[in-house]
């Protein structure tokens, strides 16, 4: 969190509460999109996504004047939008999402790896696998259950740290760290899975 | 160490807050053991091209999308004011309210077992709030007026210091 995005936090916050006109207009132009992202990563439907950042700018602007700014403004503001998420998932029937026990390394009663390992490391250094390589990246995100994905978007996309995802999930720091590795560990072996299919075709 | 071990510790090991002496240990056993390299190597590249998305990445919002969100939020605020003004109010009000009846309690000594032990705490280390509770309670509990906001802030902190369900007053 830079000290520059914290100042812009605080007088945001102050000019909400104060219901300065001009108010509304930076909420917007500084959040819409984050929390349109962040609400498509968790529901992955557009007009979802779409009516839950209604939601959240709602309750942003109603409670600006309750917040107690014992946490920093935008964790304030991504907890209300991951709640709302969350709540909307609840009602509905379980988007399609792969098991992430498929995906973790598997190993030898001797704890040794099982499977031979290809390091394709190098190959992705590669400039003109990066645009591909990003879009496959989002796409195995998506097939994660909400559990992890959560985790991974608010930690490894969003760059925020254990201890605000913690807080904004209400989980413990030691929680987020286990979802995050398994989440990594996920990511890897897909991506894995890719690259030798990509070579065998 | 095991490769099994291994591959549940790369996290602390690829960010650089692993322990050293465990550091060493696993950097032994990736000198010997050719799939934990691959595996650890490829780990850091997924960690790596991860990154490189979150730099490149656009907070992308369809521009339908976008305009409807706007007419809509700024559309509520423009229709809603009063209401969301009596909200406030209302709120601003009650916590008012609540400090009010709290302090006339704590003048009173009708305060819960639980709100007195924190309220004596607090007021043991702050001066500012020890002189106003003692002065209000020479005064008696039929004199107290809305507290200053020094005070107030403080007795606002201690409500919410209260483990959720406790009561603040005696029955």
């Amino acid at each position: 969190m830079s000290a520059e995005r914290w100042k812009e936090d605080e007088a945001l916050l102050e000019s909400l509460r104060k219901g300065t006109p001009d108010a509304v207009d930076e909420l917007l132009r500084l959040y819409q999109g984050k929390i349109f992202n962040l609400a498509m990563s968790i529901l992955k439907n557009e007009s979802d996504a779409e009516e839950a950042a209604q939601d959240v700018f709602m309750t942003v602007i109603r409670k600006a004047d309750t917040f107690q700014g014992n946490s920093a403004f935008y964790s304030w503001m991504y907890r209300i939008c991951v709640n709302t998420c969350l709540m909307r998932l609840r009602g509905k029937r379980r988007n399609e999402t792969v098991s992430i026990e498929e995906f973790m390394p598997v190993f030898t009663d001797e704890g040794m790896h099982a499977s031979p390992m290809d390091d394709w490391s190098k190959e992705v250094e590669r400039d003109a696998l990066n645009e591909e390589l990003g879009q496959m990246i989002r796409k195995f995100t998506e097939e994660l259950s909400e559990k992890y994905r959560v985790v991974f978007v608010l930690s490894d996309v969003e760059g925020l740290s254990n201890e605000e995802t913690a807080k904004i999930l209400g989980l413990t720091v030691p929680a987020i760290k286990s979802r995050l590795h398994r989440a990594r560990l996920y990511l890897r072996e897909q991506l894995s899975r890719y690259l030798r299919e990509g070579k065998a075709g | 160490m095991i490769c099994k071990e291994l591959a549940y510790m790369l996290a602390d090991y690829c960010n650089g807050t692993m322990d050293p002496r465990l550091r060493e240990e696993l950097d032994d056993h990736l000198s010997r053991c050719e799939p934990c390299m691959a595996f650890t190597k490829t780990f850091r590249a997924t960690c790596a091209e991860t990154r490189k998305l979150r730099e490149t990445i656009e907070y992308t919002i369809p521009r339908e999308v976008r305009e409807r969100l706007e007419m809509f939020v700024r559309s509520a605020v423009l229709k809603y004011p009063e209401k969301v003004n009596e909200y406030r109010e209302q709120v601003a009000r009650d916590r008012r309210e609540k400090v009010l009846k709290l302090v006339r309690a704590a003048t009173a000594g009708t305060l819960s077992s639980a709100t007195a032990l924190l309220m004596e705490s607090h007021c043991a280390a702050c001066p500012e709030c020890s002189g106003y509770f003692d002065a209000a309670r020479m005064a008696g509990d039929h004199q107290v007026t809305d507290p200053p906001e020094g005070i107030r802030s403080h007795v606002i902190a201690l409500m919410q210091a209260l483990p959720p369900g406790e009561e603040f007053f005696l029955a």
